[in-house]
C-alpha cells in the first residue's frame, strides 16, 4: 500500500506538493487534501513556512517587484480575514478583486480561496511570518518610487537610496557643489590634517599613480576607494602641480620619454 | 485518512519542483538568514563584513563628497559585477576631472591635467573579488571594534561602527552602514585620538541590476595624451634570485602578497610585496634604480595615502599605503634584500608565499 512507503519518500511527496500549490499548479482539490494534511502535520506547516520566507527572499534578491500570485492572494485574503473562518461574501469578493489582475483563471482562484478556509486556522503563525517578510520586501520596493539617479543610463533599477539632503532635481544632484559640512549626528567631528613634515615632498602624480593603482589592487574594500582617491582627487592634481621637485621623486618620467610612449602611441 | 493517490497525481511535476527550487533555496536562505541577522541586530564585526560584501559584490552607482581639511570635492563612483569581471569608474565630478577605469584585467587613469593616461593590467591573483577579508581575532588585537547602534543619517536607518586603532600604526575608521541595503554612507577617517583626517559622505547611492557598458567610458578626449602602458611581457623574464623581505613589520602586519608587476613607461618590473593588518594595507615597490635619474628618498603623500622611499642596494623602494606616514617608513625601511645577487641589476621575484 501506499500508506506503507518508506517515510523520507512521504515527505518528499508533500514537499513536491506544497512547492506545486506555491507554483500556482495545484488544482482545487489537492489544495483541500493538502491544507487538511497542513493542519494535521507540524513538520509541513513549517515547510510552509520555509517556503514563503524563501520565496520572498529569492524575490527580493531578484530585485523583482511583488506580484507574486500566490503572495497576493493571500496577502489580499489575510488582510481582509478579521478572524479565523470562512470568508464573508463581500470580503470574498475583494479579494477575487484584488487578485484579479493578476490571475486569469477564476478556477484557480477559487481553489485557492477554498485553500485558504482550510488552511488559515492552522498556518495563521506561518502565514504572519511570511507576511512579515513580503512586507520587508514591499517596503523595499518602495523606496524605487524616489526619482533615481542616472535612471536613464542605469536602468532597471533595482533599489535607490535616495538621502535627504539631496536636490530634487536629478539634473542638480549632477552638477550641484556638495555640502562640505556634512549633516552631524551630534557626534562631535574634530578635524586634524596631519601636519606635514617639513621633508615631507609632495607624490609625482604619474609614477606614484602607478604604485596606487597597483596598491589599490590588494586594498580591502573599504580602504580601496581612500586609495584611489590619491590619484583621482583635488588633492592629486593640485599637489603635483604645486611641486617643482615632484618629477624627481622616485624615478621621473623624462628618465625614458622614448619608452615611455612605446606600445602607447596608437591609443586604447 | 487522506487520499495518498489524488496527491500522487502531482508527485512527478512537484519533485521537478522541488529539485529546481532546492538549488536556489540554500542561497536564498542564506540571504534571509543574512537578512535576519541584520533586522535583529548583528555584530559590529559582522556589519563590517557585511559591508565589505556590499562594496564588493553589489552594483552600485553613487556620488559622494570627499571632505579632507578646508576642501571638499565630488565625486562618482560607478561598480558593477558581473561574475567574476569588475568594472569600477571614479571620477572627479568638480576637481581635476581625472578618471580611473576599470574593465576587466585593464585599469586605466586618466590624467587631463598632465595629457597622460595610464593603463596597468590588474593582478591575476588580486583579491578584488576573491578574497572578501575577515575579521579574525588578530585584528582585535590592533583595532576595537565598536558600536553596532543604530543611528539616523540622512533620512535612512545606519548602523554606526568605530574600528579605533590600538596604536599609532594605523588609522581608526567610523563607519555608518545602511541597514538595509550595508553600503557605507558615512565614513570617517580618524586619527588614534579620534580625530577625524578625512571623510566620505554620499549623496546618492543606486543599486542598479544593471549598468551600461556606457557608463564606463570616460568623459575626457584623450586621442592626443601620452599613453603609458605596463608590457605584458615583463613579469616573468626576471632571472636573478634576489628575495625582498621586510625584517620586521609594525604589530599587526603580515606579508600576505609577493608578486611581480608590470608598470607602465617601465621595462623592468617591479618587485611587488603587500603587507595587512586585517583592515589597512601597504604595498612595497622594489624596482632598480635607474642611472640617470635622481633617486627619491623620504617620505610624500598621495592622497589619503602615505608614502615613503628609500634606497636600498643600488634598488628604488617605495611604501605605500593608507597608514601613517611612520608605518610606511617603518617597513620602508626594514625592506632588504635576501640574496647577494641583488646587487646585479635586475629583479629576483620569488614565486608568490604569503607569510603570516
Amino acid at each position: 500500500m501506499s500508506e506503507e512507503r518508506p517515510s523520507s519518500e512521504r515527505h518528499g511527496e508533500r514537499d513536491s506538493q506544497l512547492s506545486a500549490m506555491f507554483d500556482g499548479e495545484l488544482s482545487g482539490a489537492e489544495c483541500e487534501l493538502l491544507a487538511r494534511r497542513l493542519a494535521r502535520d507540524e513538520s509541513l506547516r513549517g515547510q510552509w513556512s520555509r517556503y514563503s520566507l524563501i520565496g520572498a527572499a529569492v524575490r527580493a534578491e531578484r530585485g523583482v517587484r511583488l506580484d507574486d500570485r500566490v503572495a497576493r492572494k493571500v496577502l489580499s485574503a489575510i488582510a481582509q480575514e478579521p478572524s479565523y473562518g470562512d470568508l464573508p461574501a463581500g470580503e470574498a469578493a475583494a479579494a477575487r478583486s484584488a487578485a484579479a489582475d493578476s490571475v486569469t483563471s477564476t478556477a484557480r482562484v477559487n481553489a485557492y480561496e477554498r485553500w485558504l478556509r482550510f488552511a488559515r486556522p492552522v498556518v495563521g503563525a506561518s502565514i504572519a511570518a511570511g507576511v512579515a517578510a513580503v512586507s520587508i520586501m514591499w517596503l523595499r520596493t518602495q523606496d524605487d518610487t524616489a526619482p533615481a539617479l542616472l535612471a536613464s543610463e542605469a536602468a532597471p533599477v533595482t533599489e535607490s537610496i535616495v538621502l535627504e539632503p539631496e536636490p530634487a532635481s536629478t539634473a542638480l544632484v549632477l552638477t550641484a557643489q556638495a555640502d562640505p559640512e556634512p549633516i552631524s549626528n551630534g557626534e562631535p567631528e574634530r578635524y586634524s590634517t596631519p601636519a606635514p613634515s617639513s621633508q615631507t615632498s609632495i607624490a609625482p602624480p604619474a609614477r606614484f599613480a602607478n604604485y596606487v593603482v597597483a596598491h589599490s589592487e590588494y586594498s580591502g574594500p573599504l580602504t580601496r576607494r581612500m586609495a584611489l582617491l590619491g590619484i583621482v582627487g583635488a588633492d592629486a592634481q593640485s599637489d603635483g602641480a604645486d611641486a617643482p621637485q615632484a618629477e624627481t621623486a622616485p624615478q621621473a618620467e623624462r628618465a625614458r620619454p622614448a619608452d615611455a610612449r612605446t606600445g602607447g602611441a596608437d591609443g586604447r | 485518512m487522506p487520499a495518498p493517490g489524488v496527491l500522487m497525481g502531482a508527485e512527478a511535476r512537484g519533485l521537478r519542483w522541488y529539485e529546481r527550487r532546492s538549488r536556489v533555496a540554500t542561497f536564498a536562505a542564506l540571504s534571509l538568514l543574512l537578512g535576519a541577522g541584520a533586522a535583529m541586530g548583528a555584530e559590529p564585526k559582522e556589519w563590517l563584513e557585511r559591508m565589505n560584501k556590499a562594496l564588493t559584490t553589489r552594483n552600485y552607482v553613487g556620488v559622494f563628497t570627499h571632505v579632507r581639511g578646508t576642501r571638499a570635492e565630488t565625486l562618482r563612483i560607478i561598480h558593477r559585477v558581473r561574475g567574476r569581471d569588475v568594472s569600477e569608474r571614479l571620477l572627479s565630478l568638480d576637481g581635476s576631472g581625472r578618471e580611473f577605469v576599470r574593465e576587466g584585467d585593464e585599469i586605466t587613469c586618466y590624467l587631463p591635467d598632465k595629457k597622460t593616461v595610464l593603463v596597468e593590467r590588474s593582478a591575476p591573483d588580486g583579491p578584488l573579488l576573491g578574497a572578501l577579508p575577515a575579521f579574525d581575532d588578530g585584528d582585535s588585537l590592533v583595532y576595537e571594534i565598536r558600536g553596532g547602534e543604530r543611528q539616523r543619517l540622512l533620512g535612512r536607518t545606519t548602523r554606526l561602527v568605530a574600528l579605533h586603532p590600538r596604536d599609532e600604526y594605523r588609522y581608526g575608521y567610523r563607519l555608518w552602514i545602511d541597514e538595509q541595503t550595508s553600503m557605507p554612507l558615512k565614513t570617517q577617517l580618524c586619527d588614534k585620538a579620534g580625530n577625524v583626517i578625512e571623510q566620505i559622505l554620499f549623496s546618492s547611492i543606486d543599486l542598479p541590476e544593471r549598468i551600461p557598458d556606457s557608463m564606463f567610458k570616460p568623459l575626457v578626449d584623450a586621442s592626443d595624451y601620452r599613453w603609458l602602458r605596463a608590457e605584458r611581457t615583463l613579469a616573468n623574464n626576471n632571472a636573478s634570485s634576489a628575495l625582498w623581505e621586510a625584517m620586521r613589520l609594525p604589530p599587526g602586519f603580515r606579508m600576505t602578497t609577493r608578486s611581480s608587476q608590470a608598470m607602465p613607461g617601465s621595462k623592468e618590473p617591479v618587485a611587488h610585496l603587500v603587507f595587512t593588518d586585517g583592515v589597512a594595507s601597504v604595498s612595497v615597490f622594489v624596482e632598480p634604480r635607474k642611472p640617470d635619474t635622481q633617486p627619491a628618498e623620504g617620505p610624500a603623500r598621495v592622497g589619503s595615502s602615505s608614502a615613503f622611499s628609500t634606497v636600498v642596494d643600488d634598488h628604488q623602494v617605495t611604501a605605500i599605503g593608507e597608514v601613517p606616514p611612520n608605518t610606511v617608513q617603518f617597513i620602508a625601511t626594514q625592506v632588504k634584500s635576501t640574496s647577494k645577487s641583488s646587487t646585479t641589476r635586475g629583479l629576483g621575484i620569488a614565486p608568490q608565499r604569503p607569510n603570516k
